[in-house]
């Protein structure tokens, strides 16, 4: 039985809870003391105190705490709602979910427990739970509109289309006074039950219905888009035109407005002189505009495409726009466009020299821009002759010896070259020329990071991150989730033979992806008070796949393929570079033996250092500054706990799986994927990433050894295997 | 180069392009929580012109401006404010930064009634004030002392959106017989030609991570849960 506390202590009790809400924890814990003293089996406080103890970082004892007081009062909906909010806390959804439903059958009548268990449920992605808590909370408090939305959106989200408009329907139905007009819950609700409608296919009542009844919505900019496409999805050409027209008074630098009003016109490749008049009436219209004359330079063929080429990059170089070789390359991929952009460009330098123009003032306009484009044109891939490039880009350097962007390509150039210790050299001199932008200094700093200057890069980082961080540019990096330096660092580190440290970013930058599925976390109950509905579904849509990004798998395989070399040559761990095995003979070998003495001692050099800061740091100052979320501290700052597996492949699987799961249209994945399983002895799933890979490409060097690879291994094997298995091979590589 | 609205997928190259670019840097969620709360004020600046390397690549982002409303405006008058805008240096003087500050001003206007915007600027960045000041019509408010971490001062900047607001009442009054419309595009031809100078940082929201953790994580507790705005503790 429960004990029974005395007014006084209920009270008491109350205050706990409040200390808890307000985050103060200290004062909690006294409270929660002074009860247990005199009752000290009161499993509702000793729920409260495990709270508490948990919020402090202190996990473990938080969970015996926990399980103590289930024991003493198992039929307490706290007891189970705290247990339930320990594992939420520690990320075990599926325990948490558990715990709550187990608190809700003591609690029926809880909202608390109710709201806890719905948000986990959509957060886990359990549609069909999340509908049934929406429709309870539904029911116990009707008369909340959000209450209504959210269990549309559970319905939209599960697939129910029609479930979910008819539920948004209902609610409207029921009101009886008109929402006013400057409602923006109403004016969203009626824009996300027009997507709804039209997510169903049913285009015409889509339309329809954003007539009518969206025609006051305060999102003026979707409603426009949104009839625009009806209307032309319906293949109501002229009244789409008309809409599509309006969209480019908005906004005319938007390049599908453009591409919908000539499809809606009805204007197809061979017309190429009525697309172009469309687009030259919007330059006229738009002087500023830049889509209205770049887009033409897409479909113009011909003598077409060399005059509107040379208005476009005249005007371009005339302004110094730095971007305009940016802004056209992608227009290489036709021969004649590539081979004419450049001799434009040298006509306009030859021009601008025959009229004796004035020279501007500005420098990077003019010629300037002219020489800046065409060291461009010769430094990429596609057009690349460095010989040339450097000439260009020396020519201008000579204009303008303080020009950024001009100092900027040189370093690209020697990149290119594969001298990557001068175009580190050459970016850093850029950075010199102007040492309070952020952007030139983050280039430079990549540069340091490219030729293995992992220190030097930091203290580069290091004059923009935040002074006061706590552990310095890396803690501030870190804290900033600049993905982007974690995994160049990482590599770096990874040349250098420091498996530690390429593992420790990596890792990193795979928690920080962790930390951005959870924050969608508070959005399930803000978005409802916040009535923004339809980015919120959007948000959901774009974390259901957040790992396909790039981010994620850059780093991810990084990992993985540093996980195979450990596997490899466990010995030699520090020695090797991650690539492919060359290195065999003896002098290399030598070389790489010193430099990962070297990196060993620099880890260990590093952890001293870090290890001294920590003890430096004044504990009382740091817990005055905030008692509340107290950091859980790093205890293997520097990777030695992660180098030091004795199991690699298992490691790499963490890294392996959301790889192949979101990305599997990338061949470099499923490459990594067959030598991971093929390791692991996993033949069936190593058939099927090189299956995967074929698929792809076929001819991919890779991709034709692993073939023979797995032929060999299988051959070796096959008897030996389950005839199950035996089956599914032989059938997955006929 | 497409100036179109923010969407949740560009975050990530968002919050890249910001460290790039600006020494005031925030978490994704502080980007979460702009597209979430105001998702109609924030604009980006993409590079639709790079060839795609995998299926998986997302667009580039060169420019962008994370816009917000003042939830609770000390004046008790509606208005915006401008949290962080950057362009990248490679993508200047295609006057980007403008561009993505009137579709902005537009929607503030439209959708949430906005009197005026209102932001933070470096008083060293001559670049950033001049593009307010000359080309956009802010107006100086007054000079916060110390604003930045590092110590450096910041202009308050103020633009009366009124004129907007007269817009959409002249063009709801009645288009002009061609159906042309002032709108955001249309009013700045005759103002002198910024071509997108250099602009730097806007709005380090000094209460940026205080504020998260009051409006979207506060810690889930027990008993009957009053939401509660610890920045007034």
């Amino acid at each position: 039985m429960p004990q029974i506390l005395s007014t006084k202590e209920a009270n008491l009790f109350r205050q706990v809870i409040r200390d808890y809400e307000e985050k103060r924890y200290r004062a909690g814990l006294k409270a929660a003391e002074q009860i247990l003293k005199r009752n000290p089996k009161h499993g509702d406080t000793m729920s409260m105190k495990a709270l508490i103890m948990n919020a402090q970082g202190k996990t473990e004892e938080a969970f015996n705490l926990a399980k103590e007081a289930l024991k003493v009062d198992f039929k307490s909906h706290i007891c189970w709602h705290v247990y339930g909010i320990l594992y939420r806390t520690n990320k075990n959804f599926e325990e948490a979910i558990k715990a709550y439903k187990t608190a809700l059958r003591l609690e029926p009548e809880s909202q608390q427990i109710q709201r806890d268990l719905a948000i986990l449920q959509v957060q886990t992605r359990d549609y069909e739970g999340y509908v049934q808590s929406r429709f309870a909370m539904l029911k116990a408090r009707p008369q909340l509109r959000q209450n209504w939305t959210a269990l549309a959106i559970a319905y939209h989200l599960e697939g129910n289309l029609q479930e979910a408009e008819r539920i948004l329907t209902t609610y409207e139905k029921s009101v009886t006074v008109a929402p006013a007009k400057t409602d923006l819950e109403n004016s969203e609700a009626l824009l996300y039950k027009n997507t709804i409608i039209a997510e169903q296919g049913e285009i015409e009542r889509a339309l329809e219905h954003l007539e009518q009844d969206c025609k006051k919505c305060l999102d003026r900019l979707a409603v426009m888009e949104l009839r625009a496409r009806y209307l032309a999805e319906l293949g109501r050409k002229e009244e789409a035109a008309t809409a599509y027209r309006a969209l480019i008074d908005r906004n005319s630098d938007h390049p599908d407005y453009y591409k919908r009003l000539v499809e809606v016109l009805g204007l197809t490749a061979a017309d190429e002189a009525a697309k172009k008049a469309i687009f030259d009436e919007y330059a006229a219209k738009y002087p500023r505009s830049d889509a209205a004359r770049r887009l033409p330079l897409d479909f113009l063929t011909g003598d077409q495409f060399r005059g509107a080429a040379k208005a476009y990059i005249t005007l371009m170089f005339n302004k110094g726009v730095p971007s305009t070789f940016a802004n056209l390359k992608h227009l290489y991929s036709d021969s004649y466009k590539k081979d004419t952009l450049p001799v434009l460009a040298e006509e306009y330098l030859k021009e601008r020299k025959d009229s004796d123009a004035q020279a501007s003032s500005d420098s990077s306009k003019g010629e300037g821009a002219a020489l800046f484009f065409l060291a461009q044109h010769y430094n990429y891939h596609m057009s690349r002759d460095l010989t040339k490039a450097l000439e260009y880009v020396e020519k201008a350097i000579e204009l303008d010896p303080k020009s950024v962007d001009f100092q900027m390509t040189k370093a690209r150039i020697f990149k290119h070259e594969g001298d990557i210790a001068k175009a580190a050299e050459a970016m850093d001199q850029a950075r010199l020329l102007d040492t309070k932008d952020r952007y030139i200094n983050t280039k430079a700093a990549k540069y340091q990071l490219r030729n293995n200057e992992n220190e030097k890069a930091l203290n580069t980082l290091g004059l923009f991150t935040r002074a006061e961080t706590v552990g310095g540019p890396l803690a501030d990096l870190i804290d900033m989730q600049a993905m982007w330096f974690l995994t160049e660092d990482g590599e770096a580190w990874q040349r250098r033979g420091n498996v530690a440290l390429a593992l420790k970013r990596y890792h990193t930058v795979f928690n920080i992806f962790d930390i951005w599925q959870e924050d969608q976390f508070d959005f399930h109950s803000f978005s409802l008070r916040k009535g923004q509905i339809r980015a919120y579904i959007d948000m959901i849509r774009w974390e259901d796949k957040l790992r396909e990004h790039p981010f994620y798998f850059r780093a991810a395989l990084d990992a993985v393929n540093l996980y195979l070399t450990m596997h490899d040559k466990p010995e030699g761990i520090n020695g090797t570079n991650g690539a492919e095995g060359h290195g065999a003979n003896g002098e290399d070998a030598a070389e790489k033996k010193k430099a990962a003495k070297k990196a060993r001692k620099e880890a260990q050099k590093l952890e001293k250092e870090a290890a001294e800061r920590a003890a430096k740091q004044n504990p009382n100052k740091a817990q005055k500054d905030k008692e509340e979320d107290v950091k859980k501290k790093d205890d293997d700052p520097n990777g030695l706990k992660l180098a030091a597996t004795k199991d690699p492949l298992g490691d790499a699987m963490k890294f392996l799986e959301p790889l192949l799961q979101f990305s599997p249209k990338n061949i470099e994945g499923q490459i990594a994927g067959f030598e991971v399983y093929i390791r692991r002895k996993k033949y069936v799933l190593a058939a099927k990433c090189l299956k995967a890979a074929q698929a792809l490409d076929k001819t991919h060097p890779k991709v034709q050894e692993q073939a023979e690879t797995l032929q060999k291994t299988i051959g070796k094997v096959l008897g030996s295997l389950p005839s199950k298995v035996q089956e599914v091979l032989k059938a997955e590589l006929a | 180069m497409d100036i179109r609205l923010l969407r949740s997928s560009d975050i990530p190259l968002i919050q890249h392009a910001n460290l790039e670019n600006l020494p005031e840097n925030y978490f994704l969620k502080y980007y979460l929580y702009h597209a979430l709360s105001w998702p109609q004020l924030s604009f980006v600046a993409v590079d639709v012109s790079r060839p795609a390397k995998t299926p998986y690549d997302y667009p580039k982002i060169v420019g962008y401006v994370l816009a917000k409303m003042e939830e609770e405006p000390t004046d008790g008058v509606q208005h915006g404010h401008i949290t962080s805008l950057s362009v990248m240096r490679t993508h200047r003087r295609l006057g980007i930064a403008e561009k993505l500050m009137k579709q902005s001003q537009q929607a503030m206007v439209e959708t949430f009634n906005a009197k005026y915007v209102s932001l933070h600027v470096r008083v060293s960045n001559q670049a950033a004030i001049h593009l307010y000041r000359n080309t956009l019509k802010f107006e100086t408010e007054k000079t916060e002392p110390k604003y930045y971490a590092d110590g450096e001062d910041a202009f308050c900047m103020k633009l009366d959106l009124d004129f907007i607001k007269q817009q959409i009442i002249d063009a709801e009054g009645g288009e002009d017989k061609d159906g042309k419309k002032k709108t955001a595009n249309g009013s700045a031809e005759t103002e002198d030609q910024d071509e997108g100078e250099p602009v730097g940082d806007v709005g380090r929201d000094p209460e940026a991570d205080k504020k998260i953790k009051v409006k979207v994580g506060r810690g889930l507790g027990v008993g009957e849960l009053v939401e509660r705005d610890e920045s007034k503790h």
